[in-house]
């Protein structure tokens, strides 16, 4: 089952208490941060329109990041994004392969909302969510969070005659689903992220492993048989020391051609 | 030269080129596992915090230097790698036919061969182009990686990898060959025994031993 947050941008007052909670609930040292809020301006003067950007990670189905991850630290669970810090090689190629500009390199490793694997694994809610004053945050089973998502704008089409839901389909839909006053556009949020390239997924499940294994079975091959070749060439050697011996006290000859 | 105080061997390898050998062996090993840690999850501790890939950038401008460091040390020694490892005669097509014999250890019936032989010239060659390779993908990587679009870098990481794997087998096939003819020797000390030279390179002792009876420097 694909889990879901709702994130209400109609409702986001940009009080910073998600960023808090966080960062306490989360334990997280002062160089690393998961939810970020961005001020964003929209229109010409003297028609500004203001509003937030809640930066954090989009938990996309169809995840870049976890494509292009190689050692696996990053991976897709009940439809969200966790981040295995301990496995992390710190490649940073997750920072440049997603749409969003959301991984961060914090003390050489991949940094990145989990969705708090830890607390909703034991039936909680991720600390953002709890914490939310302005009820903009929702977390759950993620069609019934579309469904949420949906019924708040239809509700507010007259108050926001561009409001809209984000995240139905972009990235093969994501698990942050947006309730969007105006164009994704208006808060620096692209409409349609890029896809993963094919060219990664050819370089990740078929590059690597391939290469892995055929090195392996080479230098097992080259063992096995380094064995034998180097008992014929002795033995060569041998018989060619031998015909030297023969060879001085006949008169010497040049060694004798071996046929097979 | 060949040294004398050597009996019945001849110095294959000078100093300065096992030093340049050395630097490029080493340089290597530790790009392999420094690279692997980051592309292989049981390896990736070793890359945790990022420390490896400091270790992989100073291995690297070794590996780099290694060219610029034959020049330096021995140009002769450089000039003649790179020629002699393009160049191929009519015994080193013959000895490409029969290689499968030579890889089981068996010269006898090989052609007689040079100071490279043909699987030698080959494996340089190979080393040169696929090193070339890896180096322009790897400057790419280190300083161009965030001017890159996720297709760019994926295809840049990917020919990378595969230089790496290119590179890789040869070092089994190399490390393979030394160990069935016991050439260790040739890099560890520089002097291999003239007998086992007569067989497997017949040219080029015989051109050692006309360099000597018309006293020409090698």
């Amino acid at each position: 089952m694909a889990s879901a947050f709702l994130l209400d941008m109609t409702r986001c007052i940009g009080c910073e208490a998600c960023v808090l909670a966080c960062k306490a609930g989360n334990e997280l040292p002062v160089e690393m941060q998961y939810i970020e809020l961005i001020e964003r301006t929209s229109g010409t003067f003297p028609n500004l329109v203001g509003g937030f950007e809640n930066h954090r990670c989009y938990h996309c189905t169809d995840a870049a990041c976890v494509a292009v991850c190689p050692t696996g630290a990053l991976f897709k669970e009940d439809g969200l994004t966790r981040l295995d810090r301990d496995a992390c090689s710190g490649c940073g190629y997750c920072v440049q392969a997603c749409p969003y500009g959301v991984p961060k390199m914090v003390g050489g490793r991949s940094s990145k909302c989990d969705a708090c694997a830890s607390n909703v694994g034991a039936g909680g809610s991720p600390w953002c969510v709890t914490t939310c004053p302005a009820q903009a945050l929702q977390f759950g089973d993620r069609e019934k969070i579309l469904a949420e998502a949906k019924s708040r704008v239809a509700a507010l089409k007259d108050r926001y005659p561009k409001v809209q839901v984000y995240g139905e389909t972009q990235a093969g839909g994501l698990g942050l689903v947006l309730v969007l006053p105006d164009d994704p556009e208006t808060l620096d949020i692209p409409a349609d992220p890029p896809l993963v390239p094919v060219t990664v997924d050819v370089w990740k499940h078929i590059v690597q492993p391939v290469s892995m294994g055929a090195t392996a079975l080479a230098a097992v091959g080259a063992g096995v048989l380094g064995v034998i070749a180097r008992r014929n060439h002795l033995a060569e050697l041998k018989e060619l020391e031998e015909q030297e011996k023969a060879g001085v006290a006949a008169g010497g000859s040049e060694s004798t051609e071996e046929e097979r | 030269m060949s040294g004398h105080d050597h009996e019945g061997e001849i110095l294959r390898y000078r100093t300065r080129q096992r030093i340049v050998h050395a630097v490029m062996a080493s340089s290597f090993l530790i790009l392999l596992i420094t690279g692997l840690a980051l592309v292989w999850g049981p390896l990736a501790f070793i890359a945790a915090g990022g420390w490896s890939r400091y270790l992989h950038r100073i291995a690297a401008v070794g590996f780099i230097s290694v060219p610029f460091l034959y020049i330096l040390l021995d140009r002769a020694g450089a000039r003649e790698v790179l020629v002699e490892s393009f160049q191929y005669d009519h015994d080193d097509v013959v000895w490409f036919k029969k290689m499968y014999r030579y890889a089981l250890g068996r010269t006898s019936d090989m052609p007689p061969q040079g100071r490279l032989n043909a699987g030698q010239k080959l494996h340089h060659s190979a080393v040169i182009i696929f090193s070339a390779v890896i180096v322009a993908t790897g400057i790419v990587l280190w300083g161009f990686k965030s001017s890159l679009s996720p297709t760019m870098l994926a295809w840049t990481a990917m020919i990378h990898d595969l230089s790496m794997l290119a590179l890789t087998l040869l070092l089994v096939g190399h490390v393979f060959f030394t160990y069935v003819y016991k050439a260790w020797s040739s890099m560890a000390t520089g002097y291999v025994p003239e007998d086992e030279m007569k067989l497997e390179h017949g040219k080029w002792v015989e051109e050692l031993e006309h360099q000597v009876a018309t006293g020409s420097e090698s």
